[in-house]
């Protein structure tokens, strides 16, 4: 094989995610499968997939450098690396757009606010891991009782004439409140938007904890909702910033410009 | 059949672990891990001392107040049984260490030892010359009148080092009588032990203004529990002036005036005079100690800088004893430097703590040491900047120590302009080559919450690794232990780059 490829494998407690660059940095192949129960399982899968598209590359085997990084990172036994979801969010994000700041991670189980020096390092990190409120699968929970998916409820909440508060921190009784809600005929719209502005809520204490500085970006598969996009630029009265690539890869994409880093050292 | 064998078994584990526990703590666990044989015998030798020490106390608490006087202080005060731990503590903050390191620490606990049984003797021996004073008020003035005098919210710090839980039921008495859950938690122990009657109430109480609102405010309720007389000294927010000084000696006479009214005390000028010469000894000794450990690597760290500055000039000051402990650390540091030998051939990052340490959760230094090479320096409760007190006139001397109660280190953080908190930072970060700032983070001090808010700022801007560390300053319920070290990797992983000794 004549050129080298570098892959970044982020195993996430919901889904697994796999970059890979060629010599040059580019992307030239990304995947996301749904996480199985065995993180090495979902790190195999994620790997051959994104590998498929690189007619180079027979196998995740033949990378150069593989860099594993999330939750089940440790689990990733054949990656040259491991290291933290938290520098490599904060290496893909730098990656794609330096002029980021503060990065807010929400991922399937935890939400994550990290600060970046000019270099792309970790400066300040805080982090809510401990209940599943304002998470990926707080979403999931929320989106089902509206009976849509998450790109549904998003488009939902925009459509809000005023926001109904969800007072709830805790996912449960949010998800009892909210039921509640609807079950006195509130306007849907109205709650999904309350919904949204209770996870920029939770979102904001965290950036506080770091203090947050311009350009702030959302990472991981939250930062498709357009809609808490939207609650958190109003919260914090700050732009949030889309970054050129897909937000649900960047911890990947991080990962993977360590492997190439990592290779050339 | 089964559930008896079941029963049986989860009954073997308990005691398995019970057993596992008493030996993890026990001396010959700790002596047969020592690293060096000359290690062991220095633990032992100090092991020595110090129950001598405590068999001498209790000895002398029997003759003073009888086999029945002991039960009844113990079940009036039932926390004292926590102090028998103060040997295990030594052996916590001695584990892993060597040479003269092992011995700073070993000196360290000789001292706490005395200073326990010293501070005991004060509280239960002598009840008509009992004075009760706030945390920022060193007691060496009140003992140069001849009372006897306890700090009310020492053993709020002091026992959670023994046992982090020690204090649990103290702050849930005080929170379940109706004390505000979001003040800070040492205030609310305190309120807890003399709510429950757990500490002596002595014939007067002095207070002031200081350190914190929290603080402050609950002295209206230990004012009324113990119904006693109370002085407070009103400690100007201004006080780097003349003004300032003359108008805090003059409260400083009104409260002998008040103490001389309401006690046996009298003020002996000579005795506060050779404590303020002690205090001074002091003083240089330790400044001796800080040139020291500019080298790097350095010579002592740990609790031997921290916690013998906490211990010395907090609980202990002005006696002839913690001048000479402060002498033998030095000259420990001192014979180091002399040899080239550092405290810990790890030294790998040099940190400066900020804010008050984790009493709860003492262990941490020694894991951060052992798992990363981080030594701390120096601490923000002991980066003072004393004068030496001038022991010419009675009022010089006044003036002086006022000084040191207007300028203490937590007083100047924590009033004042935020200068005060940072600048000492930066002062503290180039004068002691620190690689890196941990901020003690207690969750319920206020007054600290927005100072480090403008300190990340700074920090940021010179490029000063920081790590905000979350905790509670003696509630382990607030942050976990394993929290607090899943925070400091997180930051080593992250931030400093950093892999585990050996990884």
């Amino acid at each position: 094989m004549s050129k080298k490829y570098f892959g970044g494998c982020d195993v996430g407690s919901t889904t697994g995610k796999a970059v890979i660059l060629d010599e040059n940095g580019t992307v030239v192949a990304d995947a996301i499968v749904p996480s199985e129960i065995d993180p090495e399982e979902t790190s195999i899968v994620v790997l051959e997939k994104a590998c498929a598209n690189v007619p180079e590359l027979k196998s995740y085997k033949d990378l150069a450098y593989l860099v594993g990084t999330g939750y089940g990172r440790n689990e990733v036994a054949f990656a040259n690396e491991n290291i933290s979801e938290i520098s490599c969010h904060a290496m893909g994000a730098y990656t794609c757009a330096p002029g980021v700041k503060t990065i807010v991670d929400i991922g399937g189980q935890d939400v994550k606010t990290i600060a970046l020096g000019d270099d792309g390092s970790v400066l300040e990190f805080a982090m809510n891991d401990k209940c599943a409120a304002g998470t990926g699968r707080f979403y999931e929970a929320m989106s089902r009782i509206f009976r849509m998916d998450l790109n549904e409820f998003s488009d939902l909440s925009l459509k809000a004439r005023s926001v109904i508060p969800v007072t709830a921190q805790c996912s449960v009784f949010a998800e009892s409140e909210v039921v509640s809600l609807l079950a006195k005929r509130n306007p849907p719209e109205d709650i999904a938007a309350g919904i949204q502005k209770a996870v920029a809520k939770r979102c904001f204490t965290l950036l506080k904890r770091i203090g947050m500085q311009p350009d702030i970006t959302l990472t991981g598969g939250c930062a498709k909702n357009t809609g808490l996009v939207q609650a958190l630029s109003k919260i914090i009265n700050m732009k949030v910033i889309s970054l050129p690539v897909d937000p649900q890869i960047i911890g990947a994409l991080g990962a993977a410009a360590y492997a190439k880093q990592r290779h050339s050292n | 059949m089964n559930d008896i064998v079941n029963k049986v078994q989860e009954k073997m584990g308990s005691l398995t672990d019970l057993m596992k526990g008493i030996w993890d703590d026990s001396l010959i666990e700790y002596l047969v891990h020592t690293p060096t044989t000359k290690d062991a015998l220095m633990h032992l030798k100090y092991w020595a001392v110090n129950q001598a020490n405590v068999l001498n106390f209790g000895r002398k608490l029997v003759s003073k107040v009888g086999l029945m006087g002991v039960k009844s202080i113990l079940e009036n005060n039932p926390w004292i049984l926590y102090l028998l731990k103060s040997d295990t503590l030594v052996r916590r903050l001695a584990k892993g260490k060597t040479g003269r390191y092992h011995e700073s620490i070993c000196v360290l606990g000789e001292a706490l030892h005395l200073g326990i049984t010293e501070l005991l003797e004060e509280m239960y021996f002598d009840p008509s010359r009992l004075v009760i004073i706030e945390d920022m008020l060193p007691p060496d003035l009140f003992q140069a009148m001849g009372l006897k005098v306890y700090n009310l919210e020492s053993f709020g710090l002091f026992l959670p080092m023994l046992a982090p839980d020690s204090v649990l039921a103290y702050i849930d008495e005080a929170e379940n009588a109706g004390v505000n859950p979001d003040s800070c938690s040492l205030p609310r122990a305190t309120i807890g032990m003399v709510k429950k009657g757990h500490l002596p109430k002595g014939l007067a109480i002095v207070t002031s203004n200081l350190p914190c609102d929290s603080g402050m405010s609950a002295y209206s309720y230990y004012r009324r529990a113990f119904n006693l007389p109370i002085y407070h000294l009103d400690v100007p927010f201004n006080f780097y002036d003349e003004r300032a000084e003359d108008f805090f000696v003059k409260d400083l006479k009104d409260m002998i005036a008040f103490l001389e009214q309401h006690t046996p005390g009298r003020m002996d000028w000579d005795k506060f005079r050779e404590m303020c010469i002690n205090r001074n000894r002091m003083l240089e000794v330790e400044l001796e100690l800080w040139d020291m450990l500019r080298v790097r690597p350095a010579p002592l760290a740990g609790e031997a800088i921290w916690l013998s500055h906490f211990w010395h000039y907090v609980v202990t000051p002005g006696k002839e004893s913690s001048a000479n402990y402060m002498k033998i650390l030095a000259d420990l540091a001192a014979a180091n430097l002399e040899e080239n030998t550092p405290a810990t051939i790890n030294e790998n990052y040099r940190t400066l703590l900020w804010n008050a340490p984790f009493f709860q959760f003492i262990d941490i230094f020694n894991w951060a040491e052992n798992n990363y090479g981080i030594t701390i320096l120096m601490d923000s409760l002991s980066y003072n900047h004393y004068e030496p007190i001038d022991v010419s006139t009675p009022e010089s001397m006044l003036k002086g120590w006022g000084r040191v109660v207007m300028q203490g280190p937590m007083v100047r953080h924590n009033r004042g302009p935020a200068e005060n908190y940072i600048d000492d930072l930066f002062r503290a970060y180039k004068q002691f080559d620190i690689d890196m700032v941990w901020v003690a983070n207690h969750v319920g001090c206020k007054s600290s919450q927005s100072l480090n808010g403008m300190m990340r700022e700074q920090c940021r801007a010179k490029g000063i690794p920081l790590l905000m560390l979350d905790y509670d300053l003696i509630d382990p319920r607030i942050v976990s232990h394993d929290s607090m070290l899943r925070q400091v990797e997180h930051f080593m992983d992250n931030v400093m780059k950093a892999k585990k000794l050996g990884q």
